[in-house]
């Protein structure tokens, strides 16, 4: 069994799991239109850390996130970092790409290479394996747990460290700014009236480890898949096909009567979250209640996946089914279960979905406890 | 390992075999699109990476025969390199440095995501399987054999496009994919 | 407008990289997306980008895209009426 060790969270909602999850519970969000901001002409809403914080030369802003974001997960274990038996897997969709703008100093340009900023990671905390970097658009996060969880089903390490990490800059925002993808206020993920996305920093960690047995309060990643749509490089597939895929190979033949809830992508877009109740309701899923989190963090890229899932592992611990903050009518064809009211729940089982550029579409299905 | 491709500014190698060719570099993959594929018009919007993967791609594909392009899950297309989109990148950024001539280009967006070349091989192909993108900072055949074989723990994959697929501008690349069954 | 049209094919093929077409493959009054050039999502952006950069024309909502972009006269035609280059 592929058991989660330990977790954090870095985002401007707090530096630990736990704080994050207060306050996403409490309905808190770092949301807020910036005007100006990076001489960018057009205003846009994020959820963005303070760089002023972050006051390590050696390093960018987000290997500063990623170092401290890991230390604090490792800080709950016993592991030896530095042994070959631990491998770092770092998931990004952009990483330094902040250093192409000719106008940074501070790094040479090599530092853009994602392998780079890895290795400054590894180096930093002693490792000499080399680190491996998902980067598979936004569903990096999952894509790179299920990575983790095949490298220590092969026995080939005995920890698997995984950290998303995205720090949001002028060449992502003009990019989603130029896709029209942007919602001009705090995004509204299934909501009837939703227009765009939002984006958001964070880094997140979950470290994991194999184990014959998972006691109760463990949470165990069971199973993960990855399916492309074969559609459109940028559009999801009208009709969900790799979302369904992925959600159909997660789901295997678990009853869905055990699932307390899809932490879905919800990222707000008019397509995405329609594909998503598409896709859902393919999986013969309709009726388990559907939750996004783009509307306390907006979209944190590489980080979603792990995010995401460290928050939804909380609310289980928690009996909760968190509220889509920024929902309020329903807007997709296919009836979902959405809310933007905390529920509670006794149920100890989610599935984190995800869906990218590229045409991908992952979907995780963790456990507390386990399958049983 | 059932067949393999490799393509470089100036070779084209097919299961050991050199391909005659008269271009290098950027024209190289022009040349061997016109000759070999011809029919996909998507192939001028592509960025350096996707151009690239997508050309050995093909010819990996030709080579292994029966383009039925028939829809399947069964076959993962997992790729590795260096720079991840660098070349898209740095042409994206060219679109926004100046503030003067500030015009984002959502065409050149699209492909700054290295995993964008996996895409266009799953939309060719019509392959619903796993595709991804793994970035690491030297060409390893270990790492990426381990990682590939791992692959294969997912319970429908039967068969995997898998490799390096790295370029750090338009002129400088370098392909080394292969087809591997389980 | 004969000139605008023409221009107007040429950075469309420029702006989309319709490597292998010429303005006179392009009939003016052929429908640019769904059918005719068989154009996508993406290309609507681009075009949108293309408009401000040539000819000054901002244009926010992507929904009205669809109806300048029909064809190319019909596009020349918006061009004329709202150019600020």
């Amino acid at each position: 069994m592929i058991v989660c060790a330990a977790h954090n969270i870095i985002s401007p909602l707090g530096n630990t799991s736990a704080e994050n999850y207060a306050a996403v519970k409490s309905g808190k969000s770092a949301l807020r239109k910036y005007d100006g901001l990076w001489r960018l002409p057009e205003s846009f809403v994020a959820s963005l850390l303070d760089r002023n914080a972050f006051t390590d030369e050696r390093h960018t802003i987000d290997e500063q996130i990623v170092i401290a974001s890991i230390s604090k997960a490792l800080e709950q274990t016993e592991i030896d970092v530095r042994s070959s038996k631990v491998l770092f897997i770092i998931s990004t969709t952009k990483g330094n790409v902040f250093l192409l703008d000719k106008r940074e100093k501070g790094f040479t340009q090599e530092r853009v290479r994602l392998g780079v900023m890895a290795r400054e990671v590894t180096k930093h905390f002693g490792n000499h394996n080399e680190p491996i970097v998902v980067s598979n658009a936004c569903i990096s996060g999952v894509c790179a747990q299920i990575e983790a969880m095949r490298y220590l089903e092969s026995g080939e390490f005995d920890f698997v460290i995984v950290c998303g990490v995205d720090v949001q800059s002028a060449f992502i925002v003009s990019g989603f700014q130029s896709f029209k993808a942007l919602s001009p206020d705090e995004c509204k993920p299934f909501d009837a009236n939703r227009c765009g996305l939002n984006l958001g920093d964070a880094a997140a960690t979950i470290i994991y480890t194999k184990k014959d047995k998972a006691n109760d309060n463990e949470w165990v990643a069971c199973r993960g898949a990855i399916r492309n749509d074969a559609n459109h490089i940028s559009g999801p597939s009208r009709v969900g096909e790799g979302s369904f895929r992925a959600l159909r190979i997660a789901l295997s033949d678990l009853d869905p009567e055990k699932i307390a809830f899809i932490n879905a992508h919800g990222t707000a877009t008019l397509y995405n979250d329609e594909m998503e109740s598409i896709a859902i309701e393919r999986a013969g899923l309709a009726d388990v209640p559907v939750n996004s989190l783009k509307g306390y963090y907006g979209h944190t890229m590489g980080a979603a996946g792990v995010l995401e899932t460290i928050i939804s592992m909380q609310a289980v611990d928690d009996h909760n089914i968190l509220g889509t903050r920024g929902f309020d009518t329903l807007g997709v064809t296919h009836h979902l279960d959405v809310s933007n009211q905390n529920r509670s729940t006794e149920k100890r089982a989610f599935i984190k979905l995800l869906s990218g550029f590229g045409g991908c579409n992952a979907a995780l299905l963790m456990a507390k406890g386990g399958l049983k | 390992m059932k067949h393999n491709v490799i393509i470089t500014p100036d070779k084209v190698i097919v299961d050991g075999n050199e391909l005659k060719h008269n271009e290098k570099g950027s024209a190289l993959l022009t040349e061997l699109y016109r000759n070999h594929i011809g029919d996909y018009p998507k192939f001028f919007k592509m960025d350096t990476l996707s151009k690239l993967g997508f050309i050995t791609s093909e010819l990996l594909l030709n080579i292994e025969g029966d383009r039925d392009f028939e829809p399947r899950e069964d076959r993962a297309v997992i790729l590795f390199n260096r720079n991840a989109s660098l070349q898209a990148d740095t042409h994206y950024q060219s679109t926004i440095q100046d503030p003067k001539h500030f015009f984002p280009s959502p065409a050149a967006f699209v492909y700054t995501l290295p995993n964008i070349v996996t895409g266009e091989i799953a939309i060719r192909n019509k392959y619903f399987g796993e595709t991804s993108f793994i970035v690491i900072d030297d060409y390893d055949e270990q790492i990426i054999m381990k990682n590939l074989i791992n692959a294969f723990q997912d319970p429908v994959t039967t068969s995997i496009i898998g490799g390096w697929v790295d370029c750090s501008d338009e002129e400088h690349f370098e392909a080394k994919i292969f087809l591997m069954e389980k | 407008m004969d000139e605008l049209i023409y221009t107007l094919k040429q950075q469309i093929i420029e702006a989309l990289n319709l490597e292998d077409m010429k303005p006179e493959d392009i009939d003016e009054n052929a429908t640019l997306f769904g059918e005719g050039l068989g154009l996508d999502s993406i290309d609507a952006l681009e075009l949108i980008v293309m408009m401000e950069k040539n000819y000054g024309i901002k244009l926010q909502d992507p929904a009205k895209g669809k109806e300048i972009f029909k064809s190319v006269a019909v596009m020349a035609d918006f061009i004329a009426k709202n150019r600020t280059k």
